[in-house]
């Protein structure tokens, strides 16, 4: 069951479909880039303190429903 | 971080899952038997554990369980900050968070129901998520409920802030559910059409969004996402974010090489600053105006929890880089002009309190405002009486440095005045403490040797004037 209290806006639940195509493409195309810079030894480390959009969960015990 | 009514905490009555409320001095979170399933589900699976023991979500003590309502208790936060008074850094931290916990809530089949930057606030130097009823089921195939929420709050404030300046976040002070998507597409630059990112996260989502306005009814069916797709959403919103940059030029950082004392009279201000915190043991402590927080980090050592506060976005960047960079728990640094603090906003006002409100409820022992009286006498020429009341409101205890007029910042502010020069002849150490003696009583006084300034230990008087 799902309840929405707000409205999520139909155009924006349709065009995520689309945004999503974009994102695909942009993953790959800098996965390539990347993995072609890494070869020649130019690619960068990032400054930003954040880190990554991963949780690591080595170190707890959570059951993955996929 | 509000004002108590029925003690239900206003700014939770948005969500039909439960609300807030005090008791006595505790906050706690009341759920309702509709999020039973969502909520026993969460804790039973350990989602809450691993986002609570990862420090991503605020920790929460179940109190109370009974057929028609859970109580939980979560950690006390200090000191809540709302998205207009972040930094450009904070803004972009936490939006990073939200899309990894809703990253991480699509791997264990939940969602984030919604994207408030509300939601989220820093405490102990780092974002953290503190809407616990925020989750839902995810439905397979459906696209993210909270996504046009994320854009208005975040990804558009942001992106927006590249281009305009980090004036922009206080759109959010206006606009309480996020910058109407429209409205950032209009203000972005034309070539942003040609970023496929801007283009379809922005121009095109808002297209869509006035296209299917009128559909009243609910009768366009909606679309199907994989998770997949979605997963791709919200990697390449977090790339994109994270490699976000402001145009502006920073003007924060030589301020302490501008600054007109020599090192010695520095160091002897530090000293003052030191020893009168040491004496008082304060338990909270405001320094405002504080740039980039090289003085409350004087004293940050003796200080349980200090709060920092600057009108320059970017000093105030510099110094949550510093809080991250040192690990300092016990900082938090926040964007404020005093001249303009923080209103209190959203329906009867109260949803997200002002500034003033937040700091009485704060108590702090000590407040600093260093280097800052002549900026509010002269810049914004607000009547010493004035600034005194506004100090009185909140604070015990006032270290306050008053610059006289032979201090070359003051002559240069007042030499701009021009013909009105003698408009401010007001401006002079007995007027000061005259002002200052309606709310306060001054319990130290020293010159701080090689400058032109004195710097003021100020007790508030019992009945606050």
């Amino acid at each position: 069951m799902n309840f929405l209290y707000f409205d999520p806006g139909l155009g924006a639940m349709i065009v995520q479909a689309v945004v999503a195509v974009a994102a695909g493409v942009l993953l790959f195309s800098k996965g390539v880039m990347y993995k072609v810079k890494s070869f020649f030894g130019l690619a960068k480390e990032e400054e930003d303190t954040y880190d990554s959009i991963d949780i690591d969960e080595q170190d707890s015990d959570v059951n993955d429903e996929d | 971080m509000t004002k108590i009514n029925n003690n239900i905490h206003e700014a939770s009555f948005r969500d039909p899952s439960g609300y807030m409320f005090h008791d006595a001095a505790t906050l706690r979170r009341v759920i309702n038997p509709i999020y039973f399933p969502q909520y026993n589900k969460l804790k039973e699976s350990g989602f809450f554990r691993t986002l609570i023991d990862k420090g991503l979500l605020i920790s929460h003590e179940e109190t109370e369980v009974s057929e028609d309502k859970i109580i939980i208790t979560p950690e006390e936060i200090p000191f809540v900050t709302n998205p207009y008074e972040w930094s450009f850094e904070q803004f972009k931290h936490a939006a990073l968070h939200t899309l990894k916990i809703q990253k991480y809530a699509l791997s264990k089949g939940f969602i984030l129901k919604d994207a408030s930057a509300y939601n989220v606030t820093f405490h102990k130097g780092k974002p953290i998520f503190i809407d616990t009823l925020s989750f839902d089921f995810y439905e397979k195939d459906t696209p993210w409920r909270a996504y046009k929420q994320f854009i208005t709050h975040f990804f558009g404030p942001l992106v927006l802030a590249k281009y305009h300046g980090t004036e922009v976040f206080k759109m959010l002070q206006t606009h309480i559910d996020g910058v109407p998507v429209k409205l950032i597409a209009s203000l972005l630059p034309g070539k942003s059409k040609l970023s496929s990112t801007l283009y379809t996260n922005i121009h095109l989502l808002a297209k869509m969004e006035s296209k299917h306005s009128e559909d009243y009814k609910a009768e366009t069916k909606v679309a199907r996402l994989s998770k997949k797709a979605q997963n791709n959403i919200l990697e390449s919103l977090f790339d994109y974010i994270k490699r976000l940059d402001l145009k502006e030029a920073s003007e924060w950082g030589d301020y302490y090489d501008k600054t007109n004392y020599e090192d010695a009279a520095f160091i002897a201000k530090k000293e003052f600053v030191s020893s009168w915190v040491a004496t008082l043991k304060p338990e909270r402590l405001i320094d405002v105006g504080g740039n980039d927080g090289t003085f409350a980090r004087t004293v940050l050592e003796k200080v349980p929890h200090v709060i920092v506060t600057d009108i320059d976005s970017n000093a105030v960047g510099y110094n949550y880089q510093q809080v991250q960079k040192n690990k300092e728990l016990n900082m938090l640094p926040f964007v404020c002009d005093v001249l303009q603090p923080a209103p209190g906003v959203g329906f009867n006002n109260t949803e997200r309190t002002s500034l003033i409100e937040r700091l009485k409820e704060y108590t702090p022992d000590v407040t600093m405002a260093l280097a800052l009286i002549h900026h509010i006498t002269l810049s914004g020429n607000v009547p010493f009486e004035k600034s005194a009341e506004f100090f009185a409101k909140f604070s015990k205890y006032l270290i306050i440095e008053f610059p006289t007029r032979k201090d070359s910042w003051v002559e240069s502010l007042l030499v701009r005045k021009r013909e009105f020069i003698n408009h401010f002849d007001f401006y002079n150490e007995s007027d000061f403490e005259a002002g200052y003696l309606n709310y306060f009583e001054v319990e130290k006084k020293e010159l701080i040797t090689g400058t032109k300034r004195i710097l003021y230990l100020l007790k508030r008087k019992n009945n606050g004037g």
